[in-house]
């Protein structure tokens, strides 16, 4: 006892020393970190829900491994039409998100940096973040009452000027348009706090050097700005590239109708209808695996290519 | 000394929160337990439980404007107050909405959070939970406390009891309520629009298509300034339910039982051959401009189309057989005469022929509900006791009724006639069918009484309407009956994303150009019948002829 009480004094070791020192900072990261044990790692374990035949009331650790050594339900969903459409969907509307929701709070955020009456610019930026508190259930409802062929706003202004209505709701082509125009409409206000901040970080030196130097607003923003936050757009773009099939729920929910179901339905509809309303748990279970997994493997894809490319990435 | 200070907070929330999580368990544990026996030793020499028990109950909640909490509310203390004094049972309520309960009490089910006593319309999610064992067999507690439940087995009979029991284990996971008025849905249309274009009732779908095109045609003159917003016939995104009595129209009156029964897990029949011209005719009508153009994106529980009939838009349309006369102050044909005038008033009409000329109703058998138990039901003997008292006559009589001068008048000839009530009296569902878990429609403690008040029992409502519409309701009725062939493992867990690819085929061909109608519908057909439903149609039809052998009909 003596010789240990002697040979490791408290004082003496690194480890002891730093956590005596930084103990506190430990502890506020505890909590983050047992939230994220609870609530994403601890889940983790049911994922073997997808391999086994779930069972309602059985311990998940008792239930019989599902048949093709465990892949049956993973077989079954491939087979299954109305999965391969939910994937497809789920692939043209995110990438279309992506290709067009994702430029907008950019483009955006560059305009509302380059208004000069402060009061305005304030006004612009408040109610272009109003629609992100609005649920999709109430935006639906606003849809409704504008584009509803018979008696949505939009349509009746068109008929008075002689056109045909126009069906927004009703025809899955156009369905899709108004689909990504709604979430571009709800989210690029809010989406472009973020890119506001990175603005405000630029130093405004090399502002006033570029206008020394003879630079209009139109090089100042492609030199001087752009480049600025060009880190905070490509951690956004790997992180929206990492939900390629993920994605939220209750948008494509509340949207979609029975006529447009060809194109609505998408995986989180699918894992909703097929999985708590049709109860196959294990047969959703794989499918939210696969989505899980296909979603790292891009994450990891859109990382890798970024610092290839000489970008910082996620890590 | 502050930086301490912080962290200890912190860890104390931790624990919080900790504790917090280790509650989760509990539901969980309860599955396991699968149910306590029920033993009727239990009571009291009174009756009673010597301590006071307590369950939960299900109840539908409609979401009426101006109606009032469904959990809590006069006829709610009324059940409580029975219960606590008869039993020594507390009663808690849960609502579940109704246009969306299948879904809602399959999401409490699987979260474990079902009440003990639960109500479905839809049997396929009895099965699956019961085959997954989250489901109570009743069986036995049914048949040892007979006696003590004299008011359950009297109402319910060994039909409804028995209903639904599995042919070979002899499981009864669920029992049936009665369905006293077997009425399924009724066509009705805009009587003053008739006689103000001077065209008689239609008895056929010829006839009933020229009214139609008829109304489309006189917009001007029925509805003036507001001509654009005339619907000569509305359906719902539910096109199969509510053009039910037009696509069975095609169907074969003579259909032996086997071949209904084979079809008949979708019960909009959307299986059974010819209904497919059913929704030719839709298709057609609609691309006429006869059918309301935006019926499918409004889906379940919305009131949209409520409020257009409300509002004297619409010509005609199908729906259950009293429909237009339910709600009372609501009802729609209360309001129609606040928008549509004096004279404004739908008539229920029969005008979709069959190939025999008659006019043929494929309605239900007498069961309605089924009324089943959880295992997490810890308190089976206190849950049965519950249905006990809600199947007592005098009960069902005060719940349907309730007090005279407030919900109800007594007729010259001594026949119930329902009023409309207010505030806290007003029933949230037509005669309290929502407490009434056990009993569909007017049942009176004196049968002769009720036959002579069914007529009154809608408030505000002129009786002749409603005694018009029975009578069409119940002209060529054919029931449908017990199969007693049990459970079918292809339709476990297809319920729900079956009748959805069902509406959105209907829907979709509904609205298809008429040239596209065949290839739309076909195709969707396929897809229904590759998803389940082909499994579905080969295992009914090996087990009713593994149970029934080469019997076509039953008797």
């Amino acid at each position: 006892m003596n010789k240990i009480k002697s040979d490791a004094p408290e004082s003496r070791n690194p480890v002891s020393i730093y956590f005596k020192r930084y103990w506190q900072l430990y502890l506020l990261l505890a909590l983050p970190m047992l939230y994220l044990l609870i609530f994403k790692y601890i889940p983790m374990i049911y994922i073997q829900i997808a391999f086994k035949k779930y069972s309602i009331v059985e311990s998940i650790w008792k239930q019989k491994l599902a048949g093709n050594h465990g892949f049956q339900y993973f077989i079954q969903a491939f087979s299954d039409s109305d999965f391969r459409r939910a994937l497809r969907n789920t692939l043209v509307l995110n990438l279309l998100d992506l290709a067009i929701g994702f430029p907008i709070p950019i483009i955006f955020a560059l305009l509302l940096n380059e208004l000069c009456f402060k009061r305005f610019k304030k006004v612009v930026q408040t109610i272009a973040y109003m629609p992100h508190f609005l649920s999709w259930v109430i935006i639906y409802g606003l849809a409704l009452q504008l584009f509803t062929p018979s008696t949505g706003l939009v349509n009746m202004v068109i008929n008075n000027l002689g056109g045909e209505s126009v069906p927004f709701l009703n025809d899955p082509g156009h369905w899709i348009w108004t689909y990504i125009f709604l979430g571009a409409w709800q989210s690029f206000g809010w989406n472009s706090i973020v890119y506001l901040a990175a603005i405000a970080g630029i130093n405004n030196e090399l502002y006033e050097a570029a206008s020394v130097d003879g630079a209009g607003r139109l090089s100042k923003i492609w030199h001087i700005t752009l480049p600025g936050i060009r880190s905070t757009i490509v951690l956004l773009l790997i992180m929206q590239i990492g939900n390629i099939l993920g994605g939220t729920f209750d948008r494509p929910f509340a949207l979609r109708n029975n006529l447009v179901i060809s194109w609505a339905e998408v995986l989180p509809t699918y894992i909703y209808s097929h999985g708590i309303k049709g109860l196959q748990f294990s047969l959703t279970t794989a499918v939210g695996f696969f989505q899980s997994v296909v979603g790292v493997i891009f994450l990891l894809l859109a990382n890798t290519i970024s610092r290839k490319l000489g970008e910082r990435g996620i890590w | 000394m502050k930086k301490r200070v912080v962290s200890l907070m912190l860890a104390a929330m931790m624990m919080v929160v900790a504790v917090g999580c280790g509650k989760g368990d509990k539901a969980g544990s309860a599955a396991n337990g699968g149910g306590a026996a029920a033993d009727a030793s239990a009571l009291g020499d009174d009756g009673k439980f010597a301590e006071t028990h307590h369950i939960t109950v299900e109840v539908y909640d409609r979401g009426n404007d101006g109606g009032s909490d469904p959990v809590n509310n006069k006829y709610t203390d009324y059940i409580k107050k029975g219960m606590l004094d008869k039993y020594n049972v507390e009663v808690e309520f849960v609502a579940v909405p109704r246009w969306t309960e299948v879904e809602q009490i399959s999401n409490l089910l699987a979260a474990n959070n079902a009440p003990d006593v639960c109500v479905t319309y839809d049997i396929a999610t009895i099965e699956t939970y019961g085959n997954m064992g989250g489901i109570v067999d009743m069986k036995d507690a049914l048949e040892t406390n007979k006696d003590i439940l004299p008011n359950l087995w009297k109402h319910l009979g060994e039909t409804n009891i028995y209903w639904d029991q599995h042919p070979d284990t002899k499981t009864i996971w669920d029992i049936e309520a009665v369905r006293e008025n077997q009425n399924d849905v009724n066509t009705f249309i805009r009587e003053d629009w008739l006689k103000k274009l001077g065209l008689e009732v239609p008895t056929t779908k010829e006839e009933f298509y020229n009214v139609l095109c008829a109304f489309r045609d006189n917009a001007d003159k029925l509805l003036g300034a507001d001509a654009s917003k005339l619907i000569p016939y509305s359906i719902s995104f539910d096109a199969g339910y509510r053009a039910k009595t037009l696509n069975y129209s095609f169907a074969d009156p003579n259909m032996t039982d086997k071949e209904f029964y084979i079809n008949s897990f979708d019960d909009r029949g959307f299986t059974i051959p010819g209904i497919k011209e059913g929704v030719k005719l839709l298709n057609k009508w609609y691309n006429e401009g006869l059918i309301w153009k935006d019926f499918a994106l409004y889906g379940a529980g919305d009131k949209t189309e409520d409020d257009l009939i409300k509002a004297g838009y619409v010509g005609a349309f199908t729906h259950n057989w009293d429909y237009p006369f339910r709600d009372g102050e609501n009802s729609i044909d209360t309001n129609i005469k606040k928008f549509g005038g004096e004279d404004a008033k739908f008539i229920a009409i029969d005008p979709f022929e069959d190939k025999n000329g008659t006019h043929t109703k494929w309605i239900s058998g007498p069961v309605d509900r089924k009324i089943f138990f959880p295992s997490t039901n810890d308190d089976i003997l206190a849950s049965l006791l519950y249905l006990d008292w809600i199947s007592t006559p005098e009960n069902i009589e005060y719940l349907q009724i309730g007090d005279e001068g407030v919900t109800h008048e007594v007729g010259e000839g001594g026949e119930i006639s329902i009023i409309a009530a207010t505030g806290n009296d007003i029933q949230n569902s037509g005669m309290n069918i929502d407490y009434t878990i056990t009993t569909n429609g007017l049942k009176l403690v004196d049968p002769a009484l009720t036959e002579k008040s069914l007529a009154y029992s809608y408030a505000g409502i002129d009786p002749q309407l409603v005694g018009d519409a029975d009578k069409i309701a119940k002209t060529d009725n054919r029931a449908a009956k017990s199969y007693h062939i049990g459970a079918i493992d292809a339709e476990t867990g297809m319920g729900d994303p079956l009748n959805q690819k069902r509406d959105q085929i209907l829907d979709q061909s509904i609205v298809a150009p008429v040239a596209d109608f065949d290839k739309i519908f076909d195709q969707g057909m396929q897809e229904y019948l590759a998803a389940g439903g082909q499994a579905i149609i080969d295992e009914r039809k090996a087990k009713w002829e593994s149970i029934h052998g080469d019997k076509e009909n039953l008797d």
